[in-house]
């Protein structure tokens, strides 16, 4: 591809590329969450779901003008492309420069909204004033009311991130690395106590706001669609029952909407970080992604999937399918009978499914032809459910015969041809092993029926 | 068995349906048929379309099933599939003989019929929602807004709403190539579907403002950037953003390199 190139010093096309590119590695670009009509005079609107405008060459979703403001930095963490001791092209955007691009890209249907970032430009105060300039100028003077996600600086003052969160649909302060620890060696400017303060009043502000919001229903709406947060996978030696115990308090504690995960990608080739021969652990985090969703959506615990003994995720079996055959008592299942709950458990059935199922055996009772029109994957249910008693076909109820089928298609090459039984093979997922997810397993994740 | 053939529209299947229980129709030997389908042995009726029966059964369904129910039958009918009306008919007329209740039109998936009208829809709606984030406008001179698409479902009378919710002051077209159908929207009014095969005709004509090209190359860029190389995956692009919708998108137009 070839792009029509700026005349002058630095152009807008430029410092776009500059600013974008740095801002990459952020996860979040998801608009969903709030859910707003127009009003009539201003451009734009928010829908619950969410939005997807485009999907760009890594199959991630594009859906918000995702930039930093500037990638000048005072700080130096050590994974950040844009830290200070790195000696790359500098841009800043002005504000105005970002509003043009929000509303014509929003008017042209290209995206929902703005994603806005930032590395530290002279202290943190005056970055987040920077943003929140940013932002007054993009909602007032241009009118727009479509979806804004803005990152909270730490270590800014309350009052700014407070006022901030007035003019935006989702905050975040990024937890970096999962633990303290992590965080110390990595990115030595930053404190965890300066990441968990901004978040606990972003949590608060969002409660008195809808406790204001129950009072008056023209109160202005804090960070409505929630705040997140997202982790460096890979970079430190966390575990990934760690990893998904901080989520999981994350989640209970300061009630965040969405966590994200990041696959490590060493950009500094930093002597501190480890050189990842295979690759960024996209495995790893899709393991991730997939427990989240069991977390939030499943009613599954961290410790039933993960504990200190078997402290990293199966690599052939995704945690719902490892859980599974490890709770054999459990099942099979009966589909006419079974709570909710217990349907959830069941690999295959997806939220979607399980409710379908519910629903439809109120006026008929379900056979295994029924389930595929309910969306069950069959596939993978098949050894644990019944239908009136019956088994679709007959399985044994054991551990190696149902690891064996389950992953028969997937990993014939390295499991099942050398007599190597599940129970040896799990010894070696270390998470050591650099597997890839497939499209298939992908688009699992990103619709959340596991 | 009785076919009622009606006209393919909202209206016409609505008509159908209060004409199949004004006639005390054995519903389980009665067909709701859009398109010319032979059935031997069949007595034919013509409907036509009337819009006072067509309201009244909306009324009823809004009553028995509640909205999203209703919306999901009218992205129903937004398909192409022969058998839409048919499964519509007989989706309401098991609900309403179940007495199912709002919000539980589609609890029967067992059902075939059922299923095949919640299948239809689901791929519709599906469909649309890609379509509120992939439809692309383009600038024309004097500032207007202009998109066209090809949708596989008749969609362009969902579509306008939301993005007339989105873009009150903006005056902007969308033209659904395949029907040949335009909608239009005047800045600050109301919206409304014009087919025009001249206005179609001359479409080649627009000119896009000055200022487009640029806009384009931004976005271009943008996307192009933001993509990680390290987690280069063409195949999971494609499964998220089938390829028929991007002849349509800029971020996947190919430039003539003598621009
Ligand atoms: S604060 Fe750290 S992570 Fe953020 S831009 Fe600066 S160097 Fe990068």
């Amino acid at each position: 591809m070839e792009f029509l190139s700026d005349r002058g010093s630095m152009g807008l096309m430029e410092k776009l590329g500059i600013l974008t590119d740095a801002a990459k590695y952020d996860v979040a670009c998801t608009s969903s969450g709030v859910e707003r009509k127009g009003n009539g005079r201003d451009m734009g609107n928010c829908v619950k779901s969410g939005i997807c405008h485009s999907f760009s060459g890594d199959g991630r979703c594009i859906s918000l003008l995702k930039i930093l403001m500037t990638n000048e930095c005072i700080f130096d963490c050590k994974y950040c492309l844009n830290r200070r001791s790195n000696d790359l092209p500098r841009a800043t955007f002005t504000p105005e420069e970002i509003c043009t691009l929000t509303i014509e890209f929003y008017r042209r249907n290209y995206i929902e909204g703005l994603f806005l970032s930032s590395g530290i430009l002279q202290n943190p105060n005056y970055t987040m004033e920077l943003l929140y300039r940013t932002l007054a100028m993009l909602r007032g003077k241009y009118g727009f009311n479509g979806y804004i996600h803005v990152k909270a600086i730490p270590g800014a003052d309350g009052e700014l991130i407070r006022r901030t969160g007035f003019l935006a649909d989702r905050m975040s302060v990024n937890l970096e690395l999962p633990t303290a620890d992590g965080l110390r060696k990595l990115a030595p400017n930053k404190h965890r106590k300066n990441i968990l303060g901004p978040m606990r009043q972003i949590q608060n502000g969002i409660t008195a706001n809808q406790n204001e919001l129950a009072l008056y229903q023209n109160a202005p709406r804090f960070v409505s669609g929630g705040q997140s947060t997202q982790m460096i996978i890979g970079a430190t030696a966390e575990t990934d029952y760690q990893i998904l115990s901080v989520t999981e308090s994350l989640y209970r504690q300061f009630e965040l909407k969405r966590v994200f995960y990041s696959a490590f990608v060493n950009v500094n080739q930093d002597a501190s970080l480890p050189a990842l021969s295979g690759g960024p652990p996209l495995l790893r985090e899709h393991r991730l992604y997939q427990a989240d969703w069991l977390l939030r959506f499943y009613g599954f615990q961290a410790r039933e999937l993960l504990d200190e003994k078997r402290p990293f995720f199966n690599v052939l079996l995704d945690p719902k399918e490892d859980w599974a055959v490890r709770h054999l008592e459990n099942f099979p299942v009966e589909i006419n009978r079974a709570p909710l709950e217990l349907l959830l458990r069941v690999p295959g059935v997806g939220v979607k499914s399980a409710k379908r199922i519910v629903a439809a055996r109120r006026s008929a009772r379900l056979q295994f032809a029924d389930l595929k029109k309910l969306g069950v994957v069959m596939k993978r249910a098949v050894y644990f459910i019944t239908c009136d008693g019956r088994m679709m076909y007959p399985t044994k109820l054991e551990e190696d015969y149902i690891v064996r089928n389950l992953t028969g298609a997937r990993d014939r090459v390295q499991f099942g041809n050398d007599g190597m039984t599940y129970r040896q093979m799990t010894l070696f997922d270390d998470g050591g092993f650099l597997g890839r997810p497939t499209a298939e397993d992908e688009l699992r994740v990103v619709s959340g029926q596991l | 068995m009785i076919v009622y053939q009606c006209e393919n529209s909202l209206e016409g299947v609505l008509t159908a349906i209060y004409q199949a229980y004004e006639e005390k129709c054995d519903h389980a030997d009665t067909r709701i048929s859009l398109e010319e389908e032979a059935f031997l042995f069949a007595e034919y009726r013509p409907v036509v379309t009337d819009a006072e029966k067509a309201r009244k059964v909306t009324r009823t369904l809004l009553r028995r099933f509640g909205e999203e129910d209703y919306q999901q039958l009218c992205l129903c009918l937004t398909s192409s599939d022969a058998r839409r009306g048919q499964a519509v008919y007989q989706t309401v007329v098991k609900g309403l003989a179940l007495r199912c209740g709002k919000g539980h039109l589609f609890d029967q998936l067992a059902d075939a019929d059922v299923h095949l009208a919640f299948s239809l829809a689901r791929n519709a709606g599906r469909e649309l929602h890609h379509l509120m984030g992939f439809l692309r406008f383009q600038e024309l001179e004097e500032g207007i807004l202009y998109a066209r698409f090809c949708p596989k479902n008749d969609l362009l009378p969902f579509l306008m709403p939301h993005f007339a919710d989105r873009f009150p002051l903006e005056n902007f077209l969308v033209l659904d190539e395949q029907r040949n159908l335009f909608g239009v929207h005047p800045a600050g009014k109301d919206w409304f579907l014009l087919r025009n095969e001249q206005l179609a005709a001359g479409e080649e004509n627009f000119r896009t403002s000055a200022r487009e090209l640029r806009m384009e190359e931004l976005f271009r860029y943008f996307c192009k950037t933001i993509a990680i190389g390290e987690r280069r995956n063409p195949k999971l692009q494609q499964n998220m953003l089938p390829l028929r919708f991007r002849e349509y998108m800029v971020e996947f137009a190919l430039y003539k390199s003598s621009e």
